[in-house]
């Protein structure tokens, strides 16, 4: 499989992901977006020295891998590609910022610890992010939108671009196999070829496109988004789950969680 | 009023300005009937059928669906009881698993999850393919996908369904499977095929289209055994047939 194969097959991995019928999955979209807002927004308010604390956060995604049965695995190797720019973003801090903190009875350079907490609050946020897509549809997430009444174009608009992308990746992913086929032995496409293979894309994705709209349309389509529905009402399940992570994030935040639970186990243990 | 569902007057349509795909087109179709369109590649049964839903817009001529003029303001009537199967299924399913493409239309029309429900699991049973409910479309095979589409249009519970090149790209045991389906159906069926085996086994009436016309139409078993008058619009006598006709005399 080509690397276009792997790109149309990741997408619908994550769609097959998101399709589960997993505890997780089942809670309520609106709940599960405003907890990643949520997430996304605790995360990245911790003080730049805190490493401790920001990494207590982790237990939110962790939490949601295991209950989701999601394998750690595969979603080491899809953030992989999104680490290297997240750590970019930390690497700066290595050069400006020279002030020095004592750590453990250690003094290093402030920098070493700050880009180590950006690195994590980075990674929580990506790994929090895909865990919305892994356990969420995107049908179910628009129509969390919905809910939210965000504009009715927008949210069409997002939907139709989604299913745009795979239709995009998928004649990508053959005409690149053709070409393959028909060029044995040559890696990558040679520049002559990719003016036309370009226009030759835009020119069937968008008839696959059209194609895809008229069939909506016959089945009674009218640029609204009420094929989207969640089979499961908002449920008191749902609202404890926003309330119990809810509270466990502001917790995480206002206390060094971690630190006292060590110093709690220290203590026992003397 | 009649019961014809499809009456079609002196059709005329181009894509391009001076390129008539169609032209001078007339028939009727009338409630129940199962009737064949064929013609060969590009004699334009994918336009007429794209324009009897209003898909195809600025046609010269008169069109009426169940007594409906076709027109802006009907159409939303006209397309709620028509069904229409692409020639391509990848163009049809465009959602991630199979309930959810067949719930695409109880839900667009409203109806409630509890109908939905019952109306996907009825389209699901009556194209013999309960089990793949839960699956995702892009892991399905060719013939999966054919009878995915035909019950994303059975959900609707249409009175006329149109099928353009149903069983082009199925093997022969999809094939059968997909005439045995196709004849159980009540509907009022219209079938665009270059294969004129399957309208052998499915259509009572032929119509032959041929030079942006219609240039024959009436009963199957004798369009389909007129090797002369097939032959002079680029089609061939259907296999079934051409051992007998070979026959010498
Ligand atoms: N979207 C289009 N734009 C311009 N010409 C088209 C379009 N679709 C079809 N045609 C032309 O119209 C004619 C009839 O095509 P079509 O209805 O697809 O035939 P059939 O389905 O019988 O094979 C062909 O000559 C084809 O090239
Ligand atoms: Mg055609």
């Amino acid at each position: 499989m080509g690397q276009t194969g792997k790109a149309v097959h990741e997408v619908h991995r994550l769609e097959q992901l998101a399709a589960r019928d997993q505890w997780v999955n089942r809670i309520h979209p609106l709940v599960k977006f405003f907890l990643t807002v949520g997430y996304l927004a605790v995360t990245v308010s911790f003080p730049a020295y805190d490493l401790a604390g920001t990494a207590g956060m982790a237990v939110y995604p962790l939490a949601l891998l295991i209950l989701a049965d999601l394998s750690f695995r595969d979603t080491g190797k899809r953030l992989r590609l999104v680490l290297p720019f997240v750590l970019l973003i930390g690497l700066g801090n290595l050069f400006f910022d020279r002030n020095l903190v004592q750590i453990g009875g250690f003094t290093i350079r402030a920098g070493v610890v700050s880009m180590a907490v950006l690195f994590v609050k980075g990674t929580l946020c990506v790994l929090a992010s895909y865990l919305l897509i892994a356990t969420t549809s995107m049908e179910k997430l628009c129509y969390a939108f919905g809910i939210l009444h965000f504009p009715k174009a927008v949210i069409t608009q997002f939907l139709l671009t989604w299913r745009y992308l795979t239709l995009l990746l998928e004649e990508v992913n053959r005409m690149t196999d053709a070409y393959a086929l028909r060029a044995p032995g040559q890696k990558g496409i040679r520049m002559k070829a990719w003016g036309s293979l370009a226009g030759q894309l835009l020119l069937r994705s968008m008839d696959r496109a059209d194609g895809v709209y008229e069939s909506m349309l016959l089945r009674g389509y009218r640029g609204d988004y009420a094929y989207i529905r969640e089979t499961a009402p908002l449920r008191g399940r749902d609202a404890a789950w926003l309330l119990f992570w809810g509270a466990l994030f502001v917790l995480f935040r206002r206390f060094p969680v971690l630190y006292l639970a060590g110093a709690g186990i220290g203590g026992l243990l003397s | 009023m009649s019961d014809l569902q499809i009456e079609v007057k002196n059709i005329s349509f181009a894509y391009e300005k001076g390129r008539e795909v169609l032209s001078g087109v007339s028939f009727t179709v009338a409630k129940g009937e199962s009737v064949g369109l064929i013609g060969a590649n590009g004699a334009g049964k994918s336009t007429l059928l794209k324009l009897l839903v209003g898909l195809n817009p600025g046609f010269s001529g008169e069109a009426c669906l169940f007594g409906l003029p076709l027109e802006k303001q009907n159409l939303a009537e006209i397309r709620s009881r028509t069904g229409y199967v692409f020639q391509d299924s990848d163009s049809q399913l465009f959602l991630n698993t199979v309930y959810e493409d067949v719930a695409f239309a109880p839900r667009n029309y409203k109806m409630t999850e509890a109908e939905t429900k019952e109306r996907v699991l009825h389209a699901l049973e009556l194209t013999g393919i309960p089990h793949l409910s839960s699956r995702q479309i892009y892991k399905l095979s060719g013939g999966e996908k054919k009878l995915v589409s035909i019950a994303t249009v059975l959900s609707m519970t249409p009175e006329l369904i149109l099928f353009d090149e149903p069983s082009i790209a199925l093997d022969p045991k999809n094939r059968r499977n997909l005439i045995r389906i196709l004849n159980s159906m009540d509907q009022t069926k219209v079938i665009a095929s270059h294969d004129l085996d399957l309208i052998l086994d499915t259509c009572g009436r032929t119509i032959l289209l041929s030079d942006q016309t219609v240039v024959c139409d009436g009963r199957t078993e004798e369009i389909l055994t007129d090797r002369g008058l097939l032959e002079a619009h680029g089609l061939e006598l259907p296999l079934g047939l051409q051992r007998t006709a070979h026959r010498p005399e």
